[in-house]
């Protein structure tokens, strides 16, 4: 009688069980104290479908076969689907990523505001550029972000700077890359649900549970991301990521001891019991005071420490002191080391309204000579006229220093400006690039609600690469192995967005323009129609009969 | 002779033409079930909320806390994530000004965030515009626009809108820099008319002059209520020290005091809310527009509007009804005991009940409890059946006087 009422339950759960095996989910979060006394943070999630395969783009007239997964977030497989993309990568920041103080970020995706770039394969049933329009779409709909104005005037392809991070199926098509940015997009709890409801275990247990809103947004830098890809031997992988910058010295009143109570208000109670593996990491700092981390029951390896949260004795509450100092010195200006290869300073020169300079400076610390490439996706408005361009190193001109090697120029309301080029650095010193840039006079009806703030100005993404003479060293590692000291190169460097203020109209004009016209042919009409139809005449008034 | 007779020929046939209208006993017990929680008599199957902040900027933070205390009220009441369309026009809870950053709190007390952890913001920052309000309104989208910005309302939809932000007399603005104007939103609510997109709308505006812009409805079923009267300003009601601006509107203050003591099954009416309305604690004249709505306001439920408890639809039962095994039938809560043990066989409830209107037991089991429900619905299995009897009877009584007068009529005449 059990067995009869529950047969399709039990069924059922031998499906799930079977599905399960193929699915795959990993949780991890990093903690990398820095020298500053901040503490970087990221959180990473990650479901593996395995055997999973891409949308073939030609089948996209044909119905889909239907989505069956168990971890995988339904959500994301069917948007993914739908526009049949092969990789996806979407990233919503705030703040100011310093790399000069906080180094390398783990997840290469710092730029500030909303940076969204797919990998699509082409298809002649439905258009790339069709499938993008869809994808952000339905994107915003899902993240809560108004990812829907990435229209074609903030779109662009630059395809030798943001290369595919998995593989591109072999399909007899060529892939195209559509990616767009968005500096003003704010980050907020709207676009946390979204995320955490992507999440097999939700934030109810394991790491996911410290995610705690009103902490994370009151880092001093954060950042969320969604990344797809496909990778050829294993399938297709989600990984949610969310990198924060925390100032316990700022919680604590000048200590910068730490602990998950102190910096996200919560503890883990319970770990995941979906989640393959389930660990927290905590760099160890390579200073000479000494560092208590507690509890005890972790692991070490390679300058970090391994906590195994399915095991480790719950509530966990992990946490970091430096039992030696009183209080955290800040380091003098002098004294601190930057901590990047290179870095990276881009602003806006210039007074008028109507043209500017738009000066980039980049410092090689190394000894070396690398390249780097230099990628600018300007909205149309702002012009640059690459006649002026000046390369300047060490107060010499130098334009072998540059190679340009892809500028698609903007056209006013259509497209944006794309411009990729090769830069030399020459070692210990720095390049000072510069060129005029026009500012436009908008149209009435283009200016925000807030036009007096002024446009942000997407980052310029730097890629450092090996000048050609050294060892070409595989510049995607993100943990080196152990005992092997190796240049870790970044993928992308992003600098500050910008802040271009454009001359605004006065905005109460055509209601002031619509008052004076009708005043004034009111009253010429009245004055006119006056003078041709009153005619004064004398009227004689005959005198009263007595 | 022949006219007494012509006329009790007539008398006949309209009694038994009165007869045959009279509802049957069975369908008086139905209705008076559905009925019987009240009276109310909406035909509504669901609840929408549109709530829209409309002013951007960090001092118009009262008007971001006036439209996120609605949308927690609305939430707390019932009505889905997914069937609110939140309009927020700037970000208040992560703005670098804000001193406690993923809070907004509507009172210098603090005692409660609105943002909370699971907030879900369908148009926000530069979305939020004239055109976007009238497209969610009208259903008129690019077909790539998300499931979670449409306003996916049907016929038998409660709508409550509910705008705040800067206005004047007939307009309100919209960011500082358009406006959206009393015709606009009464086209856009006929146009919803036209397309069956609503059954009643509740249209709640909290700005300076609020009245006037519900002052050109002209499509039925709209109740309408605004803050203050032509040539009237509505006021903020208190300052956060902390914050540095004010943090809640006086009309949408006492509004939100009203609702933390409504909850799902209150059946507090409309008139409890239009009679807080008070001159001296809004220093406004607050108005309501009741004329194109048909039903009467005390008889109208607060959560009609705000709440998420849907109606249910009488359908008549299948037409073979047989007694099915206990295996597929049987709803899972009921013990085998609390069965009644004589089940009339052409009528089975058991199996209409679970089979067809499982929602409908369960939203009225929380008013009742399943085993009373069950225990009144057996009790009158039989009374419709003789009820039905009694029907037929007299209509063939009525037939067979009215053929026998004719007979006696025309044997005579001849």
């Amino acid at each position: 009688m059990f067995w009869r009422n529950n047969i399709l339950a039990v069924l059922l759960l031998c499906c799930t069980w079977c599905l399960a095996t193929s699915e795959e989910f990993h949780e991890a979060l990093t903690f990398r104290p820095l020298q500053d006394g901040r503490l970087a943070t990221r959180f990473t999630f990650t479901t593996l479908l395995r055997g999973a395969y891409p949308r073939d783009p030609s089948t996209l007239q044909e119905e889909d076969e239907s989505q069956h997964y168990a971890i995988f977030p339904l959500a994301l497989g069917q948007v993914l689907r739908e526009y049949a993309v092969t990789e996806l990568h979407l990233t919503l920041n705030a703040g100011k990523w310093d790399y000069d103080h906080w180094g390398y970020p783990d997840e290469p995706g710092v730029g500030t505001g909303a940076e969204l770039w797919a990998w699509m394969g082409e298809s002649a049933a439905r258009s790339v550029d069709e499938r993008w329009k869809g994808l952000r779409n339905a994107l915003s709909g899902q993240f809560c972000a108004s990812l829907g104005s990435l229209d074609e005037q903030r779109t662009t392809s630059p395809e030798l700077t943001f290369r595919p991070e998995g593989s591109l199926p072999q399909w007899g098509t060529t892939h195209q890359l559509r990616h767009g940015t968005l500096p003003s997009e704010h980050v907020c709890t709207e676009n946390l649900t979204p995320f955490l409801k992507l999440l097999p275990c939700k934030s109810l247990t394991g790491i996911a549970s410290l995610l705690n809103p009103h902490r994370l947004f009151d880092a001093d830098w954060h950042g969320l991301g969604v990344h797809v890809r496909y990778l050829e031997n294993e399938g297709i992988e989600v990984r949610l990521s969310f990198q924060s910058v925390f100032d316990p010295v700022r919680y604590s009143n000048g200590r910068r001891d730490w602990s998950l109570r102190s910096v996200f208000d919560r503890v883990i109670d319970r770990s995941c019991p979906i989640a393959h593996s389930s660990e927290i990491r905590v760099a160890i700092p390579k200073e000479e005071t000494a560092v208590a981390i507690t509890p005890d029951s972790y692991t070490t390896h390679a300058g970090f420490v391994y906590f195994n949260v399915s095991n480790a004795s719950k509530p966990l509450d992990i946490s970091m002191s430096w039992p030696d100092e009183q209080k955290f010195e800040y380091a003098t200006v002098s004294s601190a080391v930057p901590l990047t290869h290179v870095s990276v300073r881009r602003t806006l020169k210039g007074s008028s309204q109507s043209r500017g300079r738009l000066s980039v400076s980049i410092t090689n610390h190394m000894p070396i000579t690398i390249q780097t490439s230099y990628l600018e996706s300007m909205p149309w408005l702002l012009q640059f006229y690459l006649h002026s361009l000046q390369i300047y190193s060490n107060g010499v001109s130098r334009d072998d220093l540059i190679s340009i090697v892809s500028y698609i120029p903007s056209v006013p309301h259509v497209r944006p400006t794309l411009f990729q080029a090769i830069l030399t650095l020459p070692p210990k010193s720095t390049l000072h690039l510069s060129m005029d840039v026009i500012k436009p006079f908008l149209r009435y009806t283009e200016h925000p609600p807030d036009a007096q703030r002024g446009w942000d100005l997407p980052p310029a993404v730097l890629v450092p690469l090996l000048h050609s003479n050294s060892s070409t060293l595989d510049p995607g590692l993100s943990n080196p192995p152990s005992g092997f000291e190796q240049l870790r190169l970044p993928r992308r460097m992003y600098t500050p967005v910008l802040l271009v203020d454009l001359a605004t109209p006065d905005f109460s004009m055509p209601y002031n323009v619509i008052i004076m016209s009708c005043t004034l042919i009111a009253l010429i009409f009245g004055m006119v129609f006056n003078l041709l139809t009153r005619k004064f005449t004398l009227i004689r008034v005959s005198p009263e009969p007595k | 002779m022949k006219a007494v007779l012509f006329l009790f020929a007539l008398v006949c046939t309209l009694w038994q033409c009165v007869h045959a209208q009279i509802p049957s006993e069975q369908e008086q017990h139905v209705t008076s079930f559905f009925n019987s929680h009240g009276g109310s008599t909406s035909r509504h199957t669901n609840n929408w909320a549109v709530l829209v902040c409309s002013s951007r900027y960090w001092f118009n933070y009262r008007h971001m806390a006036n439209a996120l205390g609605m949308y927690r009220t609305v939430k707390r009441l019932g009505i889905p994530d997914s069937n609110i369309i939140l309009m927020l026009a700037d970000d208040t809870a992560c703005n670098s000004r804000n001193k406690f950053p993923g809070c907004v709190y509507a009172s210098a007390a603090r005692d409660l965030d609105l943002y909370g952890d699971n907030i879900e913001v369908d148009y926000r920052g530069y979305e939020v515009t004239v055109e976007n309000f009238i497209r969610v309104l009208t259903g008129r989208m690019d077909p790539s626009v998300p499931r979670s910005k449409r306003l996916l309302t049907d016929d038998r939809s409660n709508v409550f809108v509910y705008m705040t932000g800067h206005g004047g007399n007939e307009f309100l603005k919209f960011q500082d820099n358009e406006e959206i104007s009393a015709f606009d939103i009464a086209d856009a609510f006929e146009q919803m008319w036209q397309k069956k997109r609503y059954n009643e709308i509740f249209f709640m505006i909290d700005t300076c002059q609020a009245n006037t812009m519900y002052s050109k409805f002209y499509s039925p079923n709209i109740l309408a209520t605004g803050s203050s009267e032509l040539d009237e300003n509505s006021y903020s009601h208190e300052n956060d020290r902390d914050l540095g601006i004010s943090v809640i509107d006086r009309f949408t203050h006492h509004i939100l005091r009203f609702m933390e003591g409504v909850n799902k099954t209150s059946q507090a009416t409309m008139q409890d809310l239009f009679n807080v309305y008070d001159y001296e604690k809004f220093m406004s004249h607050a108005g309501v527009r009741s004329d194109l709505f048909r039903r009467p306001l005390d008889q109208t439920y607060i959560t009609d509007f705000f709440g998420g408890v849907s109606q249910a639809e009488v359908m008549s039962p299948p037409l073979s009804l047989s007694p099915s095994s206990n295996e597929g039938s049987e709803p899972e809560n009921v013990p085998e005991s609390e069965l009644p043990v004589e089940l009339d066989q052409s009528l089975d409830f058991t199996s209409w009940i679970s089979s067809d209107t499982n929602a409908t037991v369960r939203s009225a089991d929380e008013v009742y409890g399943y085993d009373g429900i069950l225990h009144e619905l057996n009790s009158r299995a039989h009374a419709p059946k003789q009820g039905e009897n009694m029907q037929s009877v007299r209509a063939w009584v009525s037939t067979g006087l009215l053929v026998a007068l004719v007979g006696w009529v025309g044997s005579n005449t001849t």
